[in-house]
């Protein structure tokens, strides 16, 4: 057990200390949109390129900075970043979902073309996976796309589709070989919204904002060359990045923020009314204890990461336990408030605008999106712990 | 950045899973407690044979001193060895026997005191006992009664501590001394024998003075609190493995049960919430070795997860079983129990929790 960094990365440390002392004060403020799109966010996000704390791995061909690999510089320019409370520049599904599929399997001329203004936030995405009848079961998805001369034609509907107004394209999972069985017959398309045929409508969510959208796809022609990688390659394609976002999902440094929050906003309410209310104490110390298991289990992580093990079935946990911690402790943070906790926004007592009670919210539509929870323990219990998988219905009699 | 296990402390884990295995199996655990009708074992604890098998394999003095015929290593080897004795149900009072009574006699006794019992405990030849508790001194001799102490029907000797603060005390009694009267108690835990100890001006003799008994004293105290957390954690993944291969052959309404979500996911959800348990289990120990800030934080939180987390687990596992898990041939009883020992022991979690929120 060695948990300390070596002269190399604490040196590395100083030098994102350094550069945060400088320029924190030209970062765009952090928000709770997963995409804010201004002309801050790209000016920040250019700055942070050429000091090489964004697209840090990315090849300098693409737009990145170019640097190796190294998760120990990642940690730490996630953990000095989050310690200021400092964007960490652009975000989204382009970024975190797309560059990465598009390094490993598109052409050099997609490459080219979509990977340099994605990593620069000038050209935002947004996901096309689910559909109305394929939500846990996605491989049945049903839109499909087909090919008239050098164009593909797709028809469909797709769900739960994140930022699809700001979005200038997407990248989509359409049936393209209906002969072939439901994992084989999908391919990977990138679409660009503009198309003739887009049709968005938002979604009203449970916390009263619209953040995602259905989009209704008619006749929507795009370029043959828009695939990406091989027909019928889709499903491996977009699984590969479905594990980027569920290690993204439930990692610690947010679960960490929020108990910092949830302590304060029970500081300010025992003070005044409870005198010290040690039943919130005590749940407040679980929360804490499960937070810390967490984060050690996060560093148990990425020492079978760095040591190129794999971690096996442990790996698969954090999504499942990060997101409920998550909602976990808004919760406490609520009931802290007491008759406070029903006020939502605009009303003129709420605490911070009913930032709690939307944290809350969101954080249930956490457990519930990119799988969910009970999708995530069959993974466990079936991928990890190698029990059988469930039987499949038998239909019709 | 390491965090986890060494290759040497892997290979005790390896080394020892197997000798368990061999040696001191569940079955053999089994004989010894079927055949108990009052409920107070013969143990390995009052086993020499097993008790020198398990110094050669050198668990028994692994955070002692090595002049004193310990191996010199720290909590965290300790951690390794106590999920191998949860796991193997192993009959042994290990917080108490190696870790507690022993640390402290190592940090507060004399040097005569020291080579007398140190080197015994880590052969096996010496079981020593640890009890807190109020005791009247008069002329070098203890009155009082001392309640949930360990190995009362077999150990050779019992660290025995008083007093709070710059009023700690601390003394060796012997099982010889006069007027000690020991009485076994059956408890929940059938591997473990715990009972009370009756002290009628009974000679002792005081470990030599210490700077600060009391901070040793939670400091020992600590450490028993990570090594019951490590035997629970232990006896937890073992359940959780027995329970899954058992879902596996059994069979209900035409096909295996571990095939039925309702199954898998009980068995998930444990998993889920075991594997991040080893981890903080892991730096609770790392911490405590090193002196951390956070170390007694993060061992008050350690023990209630613990307690909280195998709790559950324990109860998903055996529920696993249907009938057969409420029987006494099922081996999940046994770790049900052992986790309900060591849960209430040194703590339990509305206890270390509100101890947590004063550190």
């Amino acid at each position: 057990m060695d948990l300390s960094y070596g002269p190399r990365y604490e040196d590395f440390r100083a030098e994102v200390k350094s550069f945060l002392a400088d320029n924190a004060d030209r970062a765009p403020r952090m928000t709770m949109r997963v995409v804010e799109h201004s002309q801050a966010v790209v000016d920040w996000q250019k700055t942070l390129i050429e000091a090489g704390y964004a697209a840090r791995t990315i090849p300098r061909e693409y737009g990145g900075y170019g640097a190796e690999p190294d998760l120990l510089e990642t940690m730490i320019i996630a953990e000095e970043f989050s310690a200021v409370r400092v964007s960490q520049g652009a975000a989204g599904q382009g970024i975190s979902m797309l560059v990465p599929t598009l390094l490993e399997y598109g052409s050099e001329k997609q490459k080219r073309r979509y990977v340099p203004p994605t990593v620069n936030a000038e050209l935002l995405w947004c996901q096309g996976y689910s559909e109305p009848g394929s939500g846990s079961d996605l491989a049945s998805l049903s839109t499909r796309a087909e090919l008239d001369g050098d164009q593909w034609v797709i028809n469909g509907h797709k769900i739960w589709t994140s930022t699809a107004v700001e979005a200038g394209m997407m990248f989509i999972l359409v049936r393209t070989e209906p002969e072939a069985s439901k994992h084989r017959g999908i391919s990977y398309l990138l679409v660009d919204m503009d198309t003739p045929g887009i049709e968005i409508r938002p979604l009203r969510m449970m916390t009263g904002s619209s953040d995602f959208n259905e989009v209704f796809l008619e006749d929507v022609r795009v370029p043959r060359e828009n695939l990406v990688g091989e027909r019928g390659q889709g499903w491996q394609i977009g699984k590969t990045t479905l594990v980027h976002e569920r290690n993204f999902l439930g990692s610690s440094a947010l679960t960490e923020g929020l108990l910092a929050a949830c302590r304060k906003t029970l500081g300010a309410v025992t003070d005044e009314q409870n005198g010290g209310n040690l039943v919130h104490g005590d749940r407040l110390m679980q929360l804490e204890a499960r937070a810390l298991a967490m984060k050690y289990h996060g560093l148990r992580m990425l020492t079978d990461r760095l040591k190129g093990r794999n971690p096996g079935a442990a790996g698969l946990i954090t999504k499942l336990n990060g997101c409920q911690l998550n909602n976990d402790i808004c919760s406490l943070a609520i009931d802290g408030l007491a008759d406070y906790g029903i006020l939502y926004r605009g009303s003129p007592h709420a605490v911070d605008d009913g930032a709690w009670q939307k944290q809350y919210m969101f954080q249930l539509g956490m457990i519930i999106g990119g799988g969910t929870a009970q999708i995530q323990k069959n993974i466990i219990s079936e991928r990890g712990l190698g029990m059988p998988r469930e039987p499949r219905a038998t239909t019709g009699s | 950045m390491d965090f986890g296990l060494s290759p040497e402390q892997e290979l005790l884990r390896d080394s020892l899973r197997g000798w368990l295995a061999d040696e001191l199996s569940i079955e053999r655990v089994r004989e010894t407690l079927d055949n108990d009708d009052a409920g107070v074992a013969s143990r390995a604890a009052g086993d020499a044979s097993a008790m020198q098998g398990l110094a050669e394999q050198g668990v028994l003095g692994v955070m002692l001193p090595e002049e004193h015929g310990g191996a010199g290593l720290g909590l965290l080897d300790a951690v390794v060895v106590a999920t191998e004795m949860g796991r193997a149900l192993t009959t042994v009072s290990y917080h108490s026997a190696c870790v507690t009574a022993p640390l402290l006699l190592a940090g507060a006794g004399s040097a005569e005191q020291k080579s007398r019992w140190l080197p015994g405990v880590s052969s096996g030849k010496l079981l020593l006992s640890f009890a807190v508790g109020e005791l009247g001194e008069r002329d070098g001799a203890l009155t009082g009664e001392l309640r949930f102490v360990p190995d009362t029907a077999t150990a050779d000797a019992f660290v025995v501590v008083s007093g709070n603060g710059s009023a700690a005390r601390a003394w060796l009694v012997e099982r010889d001394a006069a007027g000690l009267e020991a009485r076994d108690y059956q408890n929940i835990d059938t591997t473990r024998q715990l009972g009370e100890l009756q002290l009628s001006d009974t000679p002792a003799e005081a470990l030599a003075e210490s700077d600060d008994l009391a901070g040793l004293v939670a400091r020992v105290n600590d450490a028993a609190r990570v090594v019951l957390a490590a035997d629970s954690f232990g006896a937890c993944e073992r359940a959780l493995e027995e329970a899954i291969e058992y879902a596996g052959v059994r069979e209900q309404f035409g096909r295996v049960v571990a095939s039925f979500q309702a199954v898998k996911h009980m068995c998930a959800e444990t998993f889920a919430e075991l594997e991040p348990l080893r981890s903080l289990g892991w730096y609770a120990a790392f911490a405590w070795d090193e002196q951390r800030d956070d170390a007694a934080r993060t061992v008050a939180l350690l023990k209630a997860h613990s307690a909280e987390v195998s709790t559950r687990s324990v109860m998903a596992t055996t529920q696993v079983y249907g009938g057969m898990g409420f029987t006494w041939e099922c081996n999940q009883q046994l770790w049900f129990k052992r986790v309900g020992y060591n849960r209430q022991a040194l703590g339990g979690p509305v206890a270390e929790r509100a101890r947590a929120l004063s550190l």
